[in-house]
């Protein structure tokens, strides 16, 4: 998408486009204001997996601190996050003391971290955990409160649909379509015909895994490492099938 | 109590009219009030497959604007006085149809006293057979044994369970019936084309019936007959049925299975 302002002339325009894209980014949720501290548990993180995180763009939470820390505590903070190989590129929306500090360090606010932690407080206090998107893309064992869930789907999914479970599984009770598109950040799990097309670990946990109860799949992906079948392998065709990924590479194999 | 059921399909040419037809007929002729009405707003056709071009003088459209009352556009039929049909516009586009309009229009048949509307979708997945589907209760998606009918259909009834004012109100998409059309079963067994099974098990709904191909059909359009007329073709009879499992009935799917050999060897002397 682009956007083009109609008043301006062609001409002063062409210096710049304007484009729109979705990404996926990370949040920090700072759960100490000890910088030290801090730049040692994202060092950990960016060491596990430096495919993932290193010069990683994040936004940073600040609503965990409280008091909110001062400019110059705050600066010290980015500068841990830095120092550990991530860049802070905003702040997580907060309340108008986060919105006067980004303007002062000259940092954007994201505010659609907001309503993510607001839900997941919501969730701890009340046992009422069923959101649709679960827990941010950080894979920090000590962040997501309550448990990790799964988006389960109970219709088929039918012909030219998309279901998309953001940090999460998805359990699909049912078949999918050719040319129907099921997407998980986590596993897939499909109990009925996988004919469509399957993207598992969507922003890049190369852990995640593909099953199914009837292999019949267009496109299978894990972590973008992806096959298409023009012609289903014979001893799979049909066959309730995991499928991994093994030193970059994807194995099928007979559940 | 009202019921409106659409005929629909995604894909052209598979017999959604001709379905229309001798469904909305063979309601009729079990003594329910119908309306069958044409949604394909440019290329109208049931009054042609229903023997009533003619007698169309107001249309759908004239009544969703108002130039027309709803009782000066149904035509009686000629052979039942409890069908009706509402012809499409041929000079119009889709645009002319409006979500208020087809809502305005069907509740008054259901004030008018209708047990079943037949609604005649258009292919496509556009605006004409979004509006033909929107206000169903049930619907009926014609599918030919092949590929493309197939996946068009899937597509069709994922819409269904998400674009129709029932699934707007959360109450679920509404019952869906599967109607297979042109079915051969010599070249089922010749492995050329899908039998029923394979139909049913990748689309995942009931089947309501099995029409098998024959020249009657044809036949019956070219004259403007519904083909449910012909109680003589095998045709006809599946309709019947599958307007008796419309109806709730218990009624064992007939025409599936090839002649028998013998009968075959006859026929072609090998």
């Amino acid at each position: 998408m682009s956007a083009r302002p109609s008043g301006a002339g062609a001409e002063i325009l062409e210096a710049a486009d304007l484009r729109f894209g979705q990404v996926g980014i990370a949040n920090v949720r700072v759960r100490s204001s000890d910088p030290a501290a801090l730049r040692a548990a994202i060092e950990v993180r960016v060491r596990e997996a430096p495919a993932l995180f290193e010069r990683a763009p994040v936004v940073v939470d600040l609503s965990f601190l409280s008091p909110q820390p001062g400019d110059d505590a705050v600066r010290a903070l980015l500068d841990a996050v830095r120092g550990a190989g991530m860049l802070p590129v905003g702040l997580a929306y907060g309340d108008d003391a986060t919105d006067g500090l980004s303007r002062r360090l000259g940092l954007p606010l994201i505010a659609k971290f907001r309503a993510q932690y607001e839900r997941t407080e919501r969730a701890a206090s009340n046992d009422e955990a069923a959101p649709r998107v679960a827990a941010s893309a950080q894979p920090a064992p000590s962040a997501p409160a309550g448990p990790v869930t799964a988006l389960q789907h109970h219709q088929p999914v039918r012909t030219g649909q998309q279901v998309y479970a953001q940090g999460c599984d998805l359990v699909v009770v049912g078949a999918v379509a050719n040319g129907a598109e099921v997407l998980a950040d986590g596993n897939i799990h499909v109990y009925g015909a996988l004919r469509g097309r399957a993207f598992a670990g969507a922003l890049g946990d190369k852990g995640a895994r593909i099953f199914c109860g009837e292999f019949r799949a267009e496109i299978v992906s894990i972590a973008g490492h992806y096959r298409v079948f023009e012609e289903l392998p014979k001893e799979f065709a049909g066959k309730a099938v995991q499928i991994r990924l093994e030193q970059d590479k994807l194995q099928i194999t007979r559940l | 109590m009202t019921e409106t059921i659409v005929i629909t399909s995604g894909k052209g040419g598979v017999g959604k009219t001709t379905t229309s037809a001798s469904l909305a007929t063979g309601l009729a002729q079990r003594g329910h009030k119908t309306a069958v009405i044409d949604f394909d707003v440019g290329l109208r056709n049931l009054d042609l497959i229903m023997g009533c071009e003619r007698r169309v003088v107001y249309d759908f459209v004239n009544v969703i604007q108002n130039e027309a009352t709803l009782k000066q556009a149904l035509i009686r039929d000629k052979r039942h006085d409890n069908l009706y049909v509402l012809a499409a516009s041929q000079t119009r586009d889709k645009d002319a149809l409006t979500q208020e309009g087809v809502g305005r229009v069907l509740d008054e048949l259901k004030q008018d006293g209708f047990d079943y509307i037949v609604c005649d979708s258009p292919a496509g997945i556009e605006k004409g057979a979004h509006l033909a589907m929107y206000f169903s209760d049930r619907a009926v998606v014609v599918v030919n044994p092949e590929v493309s009918s197939v996946r068009d259909s899937d597509r069709i009834l994922g819409l269904l369970s998400s674009k129709t004012q029932r699934a707007e109100k959360g109450q679920g998409g509404g019952t869906q019936h599967l109607l297979l059309t042109r079915y051969n079963p010599v070249r089922v067994e010749a492995g050329e084309m899908m039998s029923v099974g394979d139909v049913e098990e990748i689309l995942g709904i009931p089947v309501l019936g099995v029409i098998p191909e024959s020249e009657n059909v044809l036949a019956a359009s070219n004259s403007g007959v519904p083909v449910i007329h012909d109680a003589g073709s095998i045709a006809g009879q599946a309709y019947a049925d599958a307007v008796a499992r419309l109806l709730g009935e218990d009624v064992a799917m007939r025409f599936l299975d090839a002649p028998k050999k013998g009968f075959f060897k006859r026929m072609f002397g090998t």
